[in-house]
């Protein structure tokens, strides 16, 4: 039995009866509630969208088409931009200036960096990416948006990304990717204590952005160089060191989100369910994204994020989908590995469901 | 306290928090009484049904990868049986589960879906040398049972695209075979080549007269008061297309009916445009309130006046501000009446 959706009001009204709302919060409870109302549906808000990126693009060419003497000029009109679609934000909230707002900065910060480095006589791509990380780090915190802020955590990451290929320390990629996953976790559970210091505006942006990120670095392990062209060149050299991290990773997360899966004081249910993780790692020797995928999915799912359980569900066919595709081998161990799998995930399945089918059964607080 | 009803979400309780400020303990309490994690039994359900979907997908994937293999080796009796064998494994399937729940839905629209593979795989073995129109035409006959049968959107949303396929095939390939580059836009692959066909006044008015005609006889049968077809998926799906056959042509009649000899794009496909969209407009907003077909339709006459304003605007940097400023105020205007409109059904209802 599907369990019926609690409504939003019934939450407020729980927090209220046990005095847990701060006093005098009537106001703010019904505006939240307007606004949440008056939200455009999709479709709307990707015309206004699309019309707001077209307009901004547009009025950036216009700019951009007077011409600057001097290099100082992209500079400035790129400080304006930035600060302008800040300034334009705080001060409104409808679709379309958000939309061009993003536009706006965006295009700021291309000229802003290339302006900067033509001023300084840098003039090299790793000059460009680290200004561009610095300055994403700032517009995350100032930036009064939360798709800005997702984005300026791709940019800023993808960047890292660049420059680390670019002084050839491909080798710290594999640790990369775990590192940010493990970032992720990490704030996604302290989510109640960064809210309660104030600071609720920056952690979904946070999260959401480490967890993107981290989906595109564990990518780069499908990356299919054809052997035709001879390049020697490592994108994701070692995965199972990937691997090795982000089993570890799955098996915190493990931990936290047990006591809502089984009893705790259950050795044999955990014993089975913890050797079914380590046997998922092992398998995954050669495909990371696997574990991160699964990592996500526990995660969403233990906190009700249909967010973080569609995007793990999603990064997991898309990863499997690239891994399968871009791997050397013919396809008949394509066939043979992909039925294997697929009949270790249902006996895994099997297992677990026939270990826990006791304790579900008496388990009748849950029906 | 108020008149909205919202479900609890991970996100809204997350924002509500933000906004009022909340401590910890009252942050997870809000997140306990929203009641978002999982109970035991939904974890189990959850591992239950994830665990399979991912298992079957993965065997499917590799029983298909199999054929991939050894495809061109197989015996063409192998071909036909698997393939029959799937068509007919699939109707019982949708018997078995009954055809109103989701698997039999499922199971009766691959089992549509293979009848065309079955066809294809039919000329590929015999090299019959008919035209490739006749396929869609003999699928489309195949399924117009199951379609009956089936009362789903998805089946009639088949079948509709096969006819439109079946008749876009006929006119390049009896009527008036493309000549010139245009030839060249079969090479380059069937998205392309089907996207080409939109630069040919004649035959999008064709296809747009047959996703119109399907469009309103489904809105009819809506009128009707006939229980399975009052889903929108059908009407916004083909409406979709309807628009896109005479929105297409008329934006690229725009751009290019300056470049002389040659260019099959008429004055049809704006006339039929301006009157479809009229029409839809008075429809969507009086007869059936659907604020996705007039935000559509609005997205629609916002491409043609800002295609039209770009081809005659001063060639110089005040026509990029003029065109900017211009989109800006279409877009402010249409995102305000939509909500005008959606306001004004709210009161009525």
């Amino acid at each position: 039995m599907t369990r019926e959706r609690v409504e939003l009001r019934q939450v407020v009204d729980g927090l209220r009866s046990e005095g847990l709302l701060p006093e005098n919060s009537d106001d703010t409870v019904t505006a939240f509630f307007e606004n949440l109302h008056e939200t455009q549906p999709w479709y709307i808000r990707t015309m206004v969208g699309f019309g707001a990126w077209l307009a901004s693009l547009l009025l950036i060419g216009f700019v951009g088409s007077i011409g600057f003497a001097a290099d100082i000029g992209f500079v400035i009109v790129g400080v304006l931009f930035i600060g302008g679609a800040i300034f334009a934000r705080l001060k409104l909230g409808n679709d379309f200036v958000v939309q061009s707002a993003l536009a706006s900065s965006l295009a700021g910060q291309a000229l802003l960096a290339y302006g900067i480095v033509e001023v300084t006589g840098g003039n090299d791509f790793e000059s460009v990416l680290g200004i561009v990380i610095v300055l994403n780090g700032i517009l995350f915190f100032v930036f009064p948006d939360r798709t800005h802020r997702v984005l300026s955590i791709l940019i800023a990451m993808s960047s890292l990304g660049f420059l680390l290929y670019s002084w050839e320390l491909n080798a710290v990629v594999p640790i990369l990717g775990p590192v940010i996953a493990a970032a992720m976790v990490f704030f996604y559970q302290r989510q109640g204590v960064i809210i309660a210091r104030g600071k609720g505006h920056l952690i979904g942006p946070l999260v959401t952005g480490l967890m993107l990120t981290a989906f595109g670095f564990l990518l780069l392990s499908t990356v299919y160089i054809l052997p035709e062209l001879r390049w020697e060149f490592a994108f994701y050299p070692r995965p199972w060191i990937s691997s090795i991290l982000l089993g570890a990773l799955l098996l915190y997360v493990d931990t936290r989100v047990w006591p809502q899966i089984g009893d705790v004081a259950g050795s044999r249910e955990r014993a089975v369910f913890y050797g079914l993780l380590v046997a998922i790692t092992a398998a995954a020797w050669a495909i990371p994204g696997l574990l991160l995928a699964l990592i996500v999915i526990m995660l969403g799912a233990s906190s009700g994020n249909r967010v973080f359980t569609g995007a793990g569900i999603v990064f997991l066919v898309v990863f499997i989908a690239t891994y399968f595709y871009g791997i050397q081998v013919s396809m008949l161990t394509k066939s043979i590995t992909l039925v294997a799998t697929g009949a270790t995930v249902l006996a895994a399945r099997w297992i677990l469901l026939k270990v826990t089918a006791g304790p579900v059964e008496g388990g009748a607080s849950h029906a | 306290m108020t008149k909205f009803n919202i479900a609890a979400s991970h996100s809204n309780v997350q924002e509500l928090a933000t906004r009022l400020g909340l401590s910890e303990n009252a942050c997870a309490r809000a997140l306990q009484l929203a009641e978002l994690a999982p109970s035991r039994s939904d974890w189990l359900r959850y591992i239950n049904h994830f665990l399979a979907t991912i298992g079957a997908l993965l065997i499917v994937s590799g029983v298909a990868a199999f054929f991939a293999w050894n495809w061109a080796d197989l015996d063409y009796r192998v071909k036909f049986a698997l393939i029959q064998a799937g068509i007919l494994g699939t109707a019982l399937l949708a018997w078995r589960l009954g055809i109103d729940s989701i698997g039999g839905r499922a199971a009766l629209f691959a089992s549509a879906f293979l009848v065309g593979v079955l066809f294809a795989v039919f000329g590929q073995v015999y090299q019959t040398g008919a035209d490739p129109y006749g396929l869609f035409v003999a699928w489309s006959i195949l399924i117009l049972p199951l379609a009956i049968i089936g009362r789903q959107a998805a089946l009639w949303i088949l079948l509709q695209t096969l006819l439109v396929l079946a008749l876009i095939m006929y006119w390049t390939q009896v009527i008036d075979p493309p000549n010139g580059w245009w030839q060249l836009a079969q090479l380059l692959g069937p998205l392309v080549w089907l996207s080409s066909t939109m630069m040919d006044s004649t035959l999008a008015s064709l296809v747009f007269a047959l996703n119109a005609v399907a469009l309103i006889a489904w809105e009819y049968a809506v009128n009707r008061n006939i229980v399975w077809v009052q889903g929108r998926t059908y009407p916004r799906v083909i409406g979709f297309a309807a628009l896109s056959n005479v929105l297409i042509p008329t934006v690229m009649f725009i751009i290019v009916a300056s470049f002389g000899e040659g260019i099959k794009l008429g004055f049809l496909s704006p006339v039929l445009y301006a009157v479809a969209s009229v029409a839809a407009l008075y429809y969507y907003q009086f007869r059936r309130p659907d604020l996705l077909m007039l935000t559509m339709l609005v997205f629609g006459a916002i491409l043609v006046f800002t295609t039209l304003f770009g081809r005659h605007m001063p060639e110089d940097t005040a026509g990029i501000l003029m065109l900017a400023l211009m989109l800006i105020g279409q877009v402010a205007g249409a995102a305000y009446w939509l909500r005008k409109v959606s306001r004004r059904w709210e009161a009525e209802s």
